[in-house]
């Protein structure tokens, strides 16, 4: 998967990018996002398939609806939790068998 | 003219603070002892400030709107931003910065079509937080300049664009900053991976190594010509080509003898681990 593949997809609009990049940001809403998913996701103005690939953890969806791998990579964290103790951790290993099933 | 007294390179997997135990002890002690030696050699280089080039990783910027560089301005630097620390397993740390400096590269460097910003307010995930702290450098009270690049959102600036860019740097080090400093420059990021890809827990060692060869042997031209931006995303998309971070250093420091201090592929470190020091 190449940089030209990648932006073959990626749309640098996509509200999931803003959704990631004040989760990062905001500790209250990342406890909220954990309490309350749904009510997180209604603040943002996500289309319909953004929001069911993210509510589905869909990651390979999320990559081909155009989001940054970066940013999967951080969604998946802040979903999955941010403790890694390993490469192998809950969040990457989602990642990883959702983009190559 | 100020001078460039320290040139070096150096990965920043999160895995060296945040897991480090998970490899063997022999990649530890290599691992160690490479990042100690570019600690001991910034510090005998009497360094008035040091310049750290590393990805973004879309830390600071949306992807909606995100520029090619950003010199960080900022009279003091800390980090890890808040979310990275139990994942970096860090503590805060603080940095003195050097606004003055740092405001003269911002206006010499803004221009040649690259899109330069400048920030007072940047954060740091492990893109500083990991060389610093292996390093030692966040506890010599040596002023930093973070100069934060884009290596992942498309257009990327390309490995001739960002050599040229070190290029320029050196230009405005030796004529624009006060003849009495003397500035280090370091290169963050890299070796091979691929963060959030298909390949995120796989290292191209085999690319590494010719990589590592290639600045060991240090025909410039020939790094440029064969270690593409393309070339670099075969090797682990979105990750690899953080490498442009040490482009950026070796165009500013031209032709130096390289020396690789030290090379390890741990797939739970995420990315093959290399640092080089070059003979400035």
């Amino acid at each position: 998967m190449s940089l030209d593949h990648f932006s073959k997809y990626f749309d640098r609009n996509l509200v999931t990018h803003t959704l990631v990049q004040d989760l990062k940001a905001d500790r209250a809403l990342r406890e909220r996002l954990r309490s309350d998913e749904a009510g997180v996701l209604d603040q943002y103005e996500l289309t319909g398939p953004e929001r069911q690939a993210i509510e589905n953890r869909d990651f390979r969806r999320l990559y081909t609806l155009g989001v940054h791998p970066y940013s999967l990579g951080q969604l998946s964290r802040l979903i999955f939790g941010t403790v890694e103790g390993a490469g192998s951790s809950e969040a990457s290993s989602a990642l990883v068998d959702s983009l190559t099933e | 003219m100020a001078e460039i007294g320290f040139a070096g390179a150096a990965a920043h997997s999160p895995g060296l603070t945040g897991w480090f135990d998970k490899a063997g002890t022999e990649s530890q002690r290599a691992v160690k002892d490479a990042y100690e030696r570019l600690g001991d050699t910034i510090r005998d280089a009497r360094l008035d400030l040091l310049v750290m080039v590393a990805n973004d990783h879309i830390l600071n910027y949306n992807p909606a709107d995100y520029p090619d560089f950003v010199v960080g301005t900022g009279a003091e630097h800390t980090g890890p931003a808040e979310w990275f620390k139990a994942w970096l397993d860090l503590d805060e740390y603080r940095m003195p910065g050097r606004p003055d400096t740092a405001s003269t590269l911002y206006e010499h460097l803004s221009g040649n079509g690259l899109r330069v910003m400048e920030s007072d307010k940047l954060e740091f995930d492990d893109n500083i937080s990991v060389p610093v702290t292996l390093t030692g450098f966040k506890s010599m009270g040596i002023a930093l300049v973070p100069l934060i690049q884009n290596c992942t959102v498309p257009p990327v600036p390309d490995q001739r664009r960002c050599y040229a860019f070190g290029q320029q740097l050196a230009r405005v080090i030796r004529n624009e900053l006060p003849t009495d400093l003397r500035i280090g420059l370091f290169g963050s990021g890299g070796l091979s991976h691929e963060p959030g890809g298909p390949r995120y827990l796989e290292i191209d060692d085999e690319f590494d190594r010719w990589y590592l060869d290639l600045l060991v042997e240090g025909n410039h031209e020939r790094v440029l010509r064969e270690v593409t931006l393309e070339r670099m995303e075969q090797a682990g998309a979105g990750g690899t080509a953080e490498l442009l971070a040490w482009t950026v250093v070796m165009g500013a420091i031209g032709e130096k003898p390289c020396e690789a201090l030290c090379y390890e592929a741990v797939p739970d470190w995420r990315c093959g681990v290399g640092a080089v020091n070059w003979s400035v």
